[in-house]
């Protein structure tokens, strides 16, 4: 396939992006949430 | 749960088959060969893009009108993935104009307004950045998203008015003029993955908003409480003054 | 009380506060007279080019003079927080947007008033015959770039880094109406200057849009 490194490229990036976005999105809800729980245990325990 | 773990493996399922149309059952297109491919992504990421924007633009009327959280949620949600969308549009579209046309950037109506629009909605994280009291966040960057999308056909239009009175190199976009059926079916396919894709993300974002608002109002809650000292049953037995 | 009047008395104050002072308006002033200045160091240009690129260079000094002179807008008022004050008197918020509007469109044309005949002798564009026209253009350009203006001031007067964060709002919203400006400007230094009814009508359509958003937007601008 001529130019095959710019379709290789091309399906990386928008593969990659919307990923690493998926990921670090899905992470930082762990953290809320274990925040969260930790916070309302403090509420209840006051 | 169980519910969205079903949807990921539909919607993986449909990257696959996308990614798979996209590359090997598409027909090879006579000028531009294997390159032309990199259109099955880079026009369904704008689709995407402008689907996003329009929930945001609805998300910000929607909060100015009601003040209620979740559309504020809802628009920095949408402004983050539609500036996603925008960067990956952004970036296939010099790898395909690259090989093709030999230039990676021209400043023609299209481009212009996509990349106007990109810093605007950047514009828009960065003032909610830099904005810090949470209500005046809300208004204000929804104020600011509703005049950005008001401009947007604006920035079109005197692009294109422009542009057509200086004669520019003609920038085929492919977009679908006489498309062969079988390259209209694959593109269909890849518009409703990367759409599903996004939607995906957007609500993803969109929770993490509401978990994180949510956060707040307990930290808020915790430290009203420790400001009160613990004389709250007191002012309920009536005695007046002292 | 109407808005109109309200403005006015308001516009009344604005212009009081600022021809004590004459600040703003001087270094409005001196500032796109430095742009003007430097264009021709970095570019020196001839006469022909003069013509063709005396459009862009105009305007685009007046946008960077005009979005740093909308700053003080409103974070003037946050030092004494006066527009509370404002806010509590029997007028819409309306009222006072728009005389802060009618109050920057009044500065942004006096400066552009002293410097259009100064670009003119520095750069060799005879105004002759244009006069009427180009002060419709710049009328237009002008209450565009500030009825935006004057709204993104008062967004970003709630915000860290407003100076820089003002112009950089500003300027991506304000690409048409440069586009507009620059062209219709363009238009009327030609050898056959002509009104360009396109542009124009253009430069008409920018205001109206962004004059009523800012006319329906304006209670929860201002709301606290």
């Amino acid at each position: 396939m001529k130019n095959f490194e710019f379709l290789l490229t091309a399906w990386i990036v928008v593969w990659a992006v919307f990923f690493a976005y998926e990921i670090t999105v899905a992470r930082r809800i762990t953290q809320v949430r274990e925040e969260i729980a930790r916070l309302r245990q403090q509420l209840n325990g006051n | 749960m169980k519910a969205r773990w079903f949807f990921t493996m539909v919607i993986a399922a449909l990257i696959f088959l996308a990614g798979y149309a996209a590359l090997f059952v598409a027909p090879d297109e006579k000028t531009m060969h294997a390159v032309q491919r990199i259109f099955y992504f880079h026009l369904p990421s704008w689709i995407a893009m402008f689907s996003a924007l329009c929930v945001v633009f609805y998300a910000n009327v929607a909060y100015l009108v009601t003040k209620k959280r979740k559309f504020d949620a809802l628009g920095v949600a949408g402004v983050e993935v539609g500036v996603m969308c925008c960067t990956i549009g952004l970036i296939t579209g010099p790898l395909w104009a690259r090989p093709v046309w030999g230039i990676w950037w021209t400043w023609d109506a299209r481009l212009t307004t996509t990349f106007i629009l990109w810093i605007l909605y950047i514009s828009y994280l960065l003032l909610r950045v830099l904005l810090e009291d949470p209500e005046k966040k809300a208004t204000l960057s929804a104020i600011f998203g509703i005049f950005a999308f008001l401009d947007v056909p604006l920035v079109y239009l005197s692009n294109r008015l422009w542009r057509t009175q200086h004669p520019q190199p003609v920038i085929a976009g492919g977009n679908g003029s006489g498309l062969d059926p079988l390259m209209g079916k694959v593109l269909l396919l890849c518009v409703v993955a990367v759409f599903c894709v996004m939607v995906l993300v957007y609500i993803d974002r969109y929770r993490l908003e509401l978990l994180r608002n949510e956060c707040d109002e307990l930290k808020f809650e915790i430290e009203s409480r420790n400001t009160q000292p613990a004389n709250l049953g007191a002012t309920s037995t009536g005695r007046a003054g002292s | 009380m109407t808005t109109v009047r309200a403005a006015g008395i308001l516009l009344g104050k604005e212009l009081r506060l600022e021809f004590r002072s004459r600040e703003l308006l001087s270094a409005t002033i001196i500032f796109a007279l430095v742009v003007v200045v430097l264009f021709s160091f970095a570019f020196d240009p001839t006469a022909a080019e003069s013509r063709r690129y005396g459009p862009g260079l105009l305007w685009i000094a007046f946008l960077f003079a005009g979005s740093l002179m909308l700053n003080p807008s409103f974070s003037r008022e946050q030092n004494n927080e006066t527009l509370d004050a404002l806010r509590l008197a029997p007028i819409s918020p309306f009222a006072i947007l728009l005389g802060k509007m009618l109050a920057n469109f009044i500065f942004m044309s006096v400066a552009e008033l002293i410097l259009v005949p100064v670009f003119a002798v520095l750069y060799n564009i005879s105004l002759a015959g244009i006069v009427w026209r180009l002060a419709l253009v710049l009328m237009l350009g002008t209450i565009g770039l500030t009825v935006t203006g004057t709204v993104f001031s008062a967004v970003s007067a709630h915000a860290r880094m407003r100076e820089l964060l003002l112009p950089l709002l500003l300027l991506p919203i304000l690409t048409p109406l440069l586009i507009a400006s620059v062209e219709s400007t363009a238009s009327l230094f030609q050898e056959q200057p002509a009104l360009d009814r396109t542009w124009v009508a253009f430069l008409a359509g920018f205001d109206i849009v962004f004059l009523t958003a800012s006319w329906l937007l304006s209670d929860y601008l201002l709301d606290e």
